[in-house]
């Protein structure tokens, strides 16, 4: 008798520990806080899922010929290898697209919007924006939510992801569960992060030394690109506060009045303010070595090109409606003030940026389109009917 | 005695809940013309929507009569009211085939119809109401091409008109603002103008809004098109945001952008 109620007590606390919401797995590596969740997206295995899937549809555009994926390439660290993006229908984007990598730990997402704090709250930009036109999504909620509830696969999977909801199918939980998706994308294991967890041989003795120049005064690179996230906008689950900061680097200095291009004139153009003008984020440098071209408007194709440009402390343009020397920007970053970096020395720094290049992250298949199978699948199914 | 008392009672109460409804119109015109997503060049609409609240009329004794906009399926929201001049075809074809040409307002029963002369509304959407998630909103705030995500909140207004080989838009809306999309605390350029009819009979009368006026000092004709998202910083910006009062000591408001018209000729045209 003693035994039988033993026997029940355990299959009913086995019961229960079943019935326990597990927290969800990031994936990290010891030392590496959580990212900061939302209270009303949290985080779940069946949410990421969802939205893997929701994030390599095509259907999710207003022509049905592009997804987040178009813009967002995982072998290029969720970027698209363009200077400045293209949208669905062929609108030019002002900017370049930014690596979605780590943008959980982001304290404000995109280049120069401080109003915006979550990637929930980003993702409607891209998905609804119609200047420029990106995905294209206004106007079209009713298909969407038709596509979520006719479409089996999706029935499936919203009900997975949204368990306790009557109809789950909804526009504003295809934007969480993309966000929660986004947000799983996390990258620590890079050699830089083997070598840091005390694997002398992860990165070359170059690397090294790089490493020693990247955060040194003379070259102050990490007063912007500081952090376990290589940026100064970094926040996580155990943060006091959620740091940002932006800063204008000297990239342009139209007429020499400190003007930026008006198409793209940074922060300012979100808060108003005279001094913001040429503000941009400093994005993470994790996987920096893919994601050419470089900064806010992909105007430097390479990483070798940033550095000079550092180094001479602002780029001078010669000729031309952009003339002008950024070296003498009046709203110029305290810490652009320029340095003298020997060939070896550049080689030195450049081998570090490489270190920080995440092979893992961007071959790791829970980020990989799901549709790949699913088509090879329906390829195979035609092509035998076609044989019959 | 405890009868007519009650009676007395469902009497008042009757009458505080009787609301007379007034329909407005709305339409549209380039420099006096009439103009449509139809129009043929040399200008033809290619947008044109806004909202409105805190609407007023003021009777000819000089008694300012607040009017509510009652909530319906689409185009009202009980605070808000969404105007829609665009119907998709022609050079609006990033526009819905929907329209809604007018608001429908209620003032209090006792009021006396025959006597309003003046109509004032603002131009936006209330700061309540501007930066709340529009996938969690009620129509007709629920619109997503009708929001500014990047700038957190709605656009009041979108307009646009194309010429040959040329056009402009206009996006109106709160700029500046600080905080959080979510937690936004204020916004320095608000960009709510406030609109008077100081000759308008409710009864007999549109609101014709000239967008002629409103891009009045916008080159239409150098080849160009053009546009203004009410940035600080854009070039197009402060003509357009002149003509309605904003961003600008010195206001270019013109007259006729916004303008009563009998509804008689607008029905013969």
């Amino acid at each position: 008798m003693k035994r039988a109620l033993l026997v029940l007590a355990l299959l009913l606390g086995a019961a229960l520990w079943l019935m326990v919401p597990r927290p969800y797995d990031w994936g990290l590596a010891k030392g590496i806080p959580a990212p900061d969740v939302p209270v009303n997206n949290p985080m779940s295995q069946a949410k990421v899922e969802l939205g893997r899937w929701l994030f390599y549809d095509t259907r999710l555009s207003i022509n049905g010929a592009f997804s987040c994926a178009s813009c967002h390439v995982q072998a290029l660290a969720f970027t698209d290898g363009r200077a400045r993006s293209v949208g669905a229908t062929g609108d030019l984007h002002p900017r370049n697209a930014m690596s979605l990598v780590n943008s959980a730990y982001a304290s404000r997402l995109t280049w120069a919007n401080s109003l915006t704090a979550s990637l929930e709250d980003q993702a409607l930009t891209p998905l609804f924006g119609d200047n420029p036109i990106e995905m294209g999504l206004g106007g079209l909620e009713e298909q969407l939510t038709a596509l979520f509830r006719d479409d089996e696969r999706y029935a499936d999977l919203f009900r997975e992801a949204f368990p306790t909801q009557e109809r789950p199918g909804t526009v504003i939980n295809m934007v969480r569960a993309i966000s929660a998706f986004t947000r799983s994308i996390v990258s620590f294991r890079s050699p830089y992060d083997a070598w840091l967890a005390g694997d002398a041989v992860a990165i070359s003795e170059s690397a090294q030394r790089g490493e020693a120049l990247f955060f040194s005064e003379r070259l102050e690179c990490f007063h912007c690109h500081g952090g376990f996230n290589f940026t100064d906008s970094t926040t996580h689950e155990d943060a006091r506060v959620a740091r940002f900061g932006y800063h204008n680097t000297g990239l342009y200095n139209l007429g020499n009045t400190g003007a930026y291009p008006a198409d793209n004139p940074g922060l300012i153009d979100i808060t108003g303010k005279r001094r913001d003008m040429g503000k941009f984020r400093a994005p993470t440098l994790r996987n920096i070595s893919v994601t050419a071209p470089y900064m806010h408007d992909g105007s430097i194709a390479t990483l070798e090109g940033v550095i000079e440009h550092y180094a001479r402390g602002g780029r001078l343009i010669e000729d031309g409606p952009n003339a002008g020397d950024g070296n003498v920007n009046p709203f110029k970053s305290e810490f652009i003030r320029g340095f003298d970096l020997s060939d070896s020395e550049k080689q030195d720094l450049l081998a570090f940026l490489v270190s920080l290049t995440d092979d893992a992250a961007l071959n790791d298949p829970r980020w990989s389109s799901p549709w790949a199978d699913v088509t090879a699948a329906g390829e195979a199914v035609t092509a035998a009917e076609t044989r019959q | 005695m405890r009868r007519s008392l009650l009676l007395i009672l469902l009497t008042l109460s009757a009458c505080e809940s009787h609301q007379q409804q007034i329909s407005i119109e709305f339409d549209v015109a380039f420099n006096g013309e009439a103009i449509g997503c139809d129009s043929e060049l040399p200008v033809a609409l290619t947008d044109l929507r806004f909202f409105i609240h805190d609407l007023e009329l003021t009777a000819v004794d000089g008694a300012v009569i607040p009017a509510r906009l009652p909530r319906d399926s689409a185009w009202q929201n009980g605070v808000v009211a969404f105007i829609d001049l665009e119907n998709g075809q022609g050079g609006c074809d990033d526009g819905t085939p929907e329209a809604n040409p007018r608001v429908v307002a209620e003032v209090a029963g006792n009021v006396d119809l025959e006597t309003l002369r003046e109509l004032q509304f603002t131009l936006g959407v209330p700061f309540e109401l501007n930066h709340d998630n529009p996938l969690e909103a009620a129509p007709p705030l629920d619109d997503a091409s009708m929001h500014w995500h990047w700038r957190s909140g709605y656009k009041f207004l979108r307009a646009g008109v194309e010429t040959e080989g040329d056009g402009f838009w206009f996006h109106l809306g709160s700029t500046a603002c600080q905080g959080t999309t979510g937690n936004i605390s204020g916004c320095d350029s608000p960009n709510r103008p406030r609109v008077e009819l100081t000759a308008f009979n409710p009864q007999t009368d549109s609101v014709v809004i000239d967008i002629g006026r409103l891009f009045n000092g916008v080159d239409l004709e150098d080849g160009v098109t053009s546009d203004c998202s009410s940035g600080p910083t854009e070039e197009s910006c402060p003509a357009v945001l002149a003509t309605l009062g904003l961003g600008t000591e010195d206001p270019l408001i013109l007259d006729g952008l916004f303008s009563a018209r009998p509804i008689q000729t607008t029905a013969s045209r």
